[in-house]
């Protein structure tokens, strides 16, 4: 199964530590060598980016840098796993790194499995999903 | 440059729609024939997947699903392109077809540039972009 991992973190935007980037690094190597990471990478700070939104049946282009304050994602990981138990357990590996080497830092690592890749999302599960949002 | 585009959106999580995955189908297709598309896909829905957060000075894990409705991330693409320009071009004529063949869908394509492929984050955007947060 092939999972993608997202970073966010409402503060505002740093480079990962030398520590961080070291132990990173580390992982991504081990990880790389035993076939289970597909992809990494950085994202540029969204000042430096775009955002184009579809509301009220319109298209408009808002071009960086951008007033709100919201949560930014900084950087990404795809990896091909077993299950989702073995892709939680790498999460929590990489965010430990996080808090070991990024003191103070906050933030969230989103999981998600990637359509295809062993994934496929059942008309059941659109139906629960609606369901859900249908409630909420 | 490279660059990845992100689609987010706070409805309720729908599959595209037959029209659109056609017409994404054909824009892909061009794409990746010019060599400008490097990959693409979909997300699985939120309730499927996790967040291993940090807060207070400590790992906590949320396993899906989850109950407060919020933006989610429905697909990315990444492209390698000669500059912003030509990437917000790419993301509108995208984001054009779910207009077109999506009737009533809300949603943000956010376009960030990727560190590295001639762009690097130097310590004077650092210092900017905590200076503007």
């Amino acid at each position: 199964m092939r999972f993608m991992y997202i970073v966010t973190s409402p503060q505002p935007m740093q480079a990962p530590t030398p520590a961080l980037m070291e132990a990173m690094g580390k992982i991504t190597e081990r990880e790389i060598k035993a076939g289970r990471m597909i992809d990494n990478g950085g994202l540029m700070p969204l000042r430096e980016g775009a955002r184009i939104a579809i509301a009220n049946g319109k298209l408009s282009v808002t071009d960086g840098p951008f007033v709100e304050a919201k949560e930014v994602i900084g950087g990404y990981a795809i990896f091909e796993l077993r299950d989702k138990a073995e892709a939680l357990a790498m999460a929590k590996e990489f965010m430990q790194l996080h808090l070991d080497y990024m003191p103070g830092w906050e933030g969230i690592c989103e999981m998600r499995a990637m359509i295809g890749h062993g994934t496929e999302m059942s008309g059941d599960e659109k139906a629960a999903i609606l369901a859900e949002a249908i409630r909420a | 440059m490279r660059f990845m585009s992100i689609v987010i959106s706070s409805q309720p999580m729908q599959g595209p729609t037959p029209a659109l995955m056609e017409a994404m189908g054909k824009l892909t297709e061009r794409e990746i024939k010019s060599g400008r598309m490097v990959d693409m896909g979909g997300l699985a829905p939120l309730a499927q997947g996790a967040h291993v957060a940090i807060e207070g000075g400590k790992l906590r894990v949320t396993d899906g699903p989850f109950v407060e409705a919020k933006e989610v991330i429905g697909g990315y693409a990444i492209f390698e392109f000669r500059d912003k320009a030509e990437a917000l071009a790419m993301a509108k004529e995208f984001m054009q077809l779910h207009l077109d063949h999506m009737p009533g869908w809300e949603g943000t394509c956010e376009l960030r540039p990727m560190i590295g492929h001639g762009v690097d984050m130097k310590c004077g955007e650092a210092l900017q972009s905590a200076q503007l947060a």
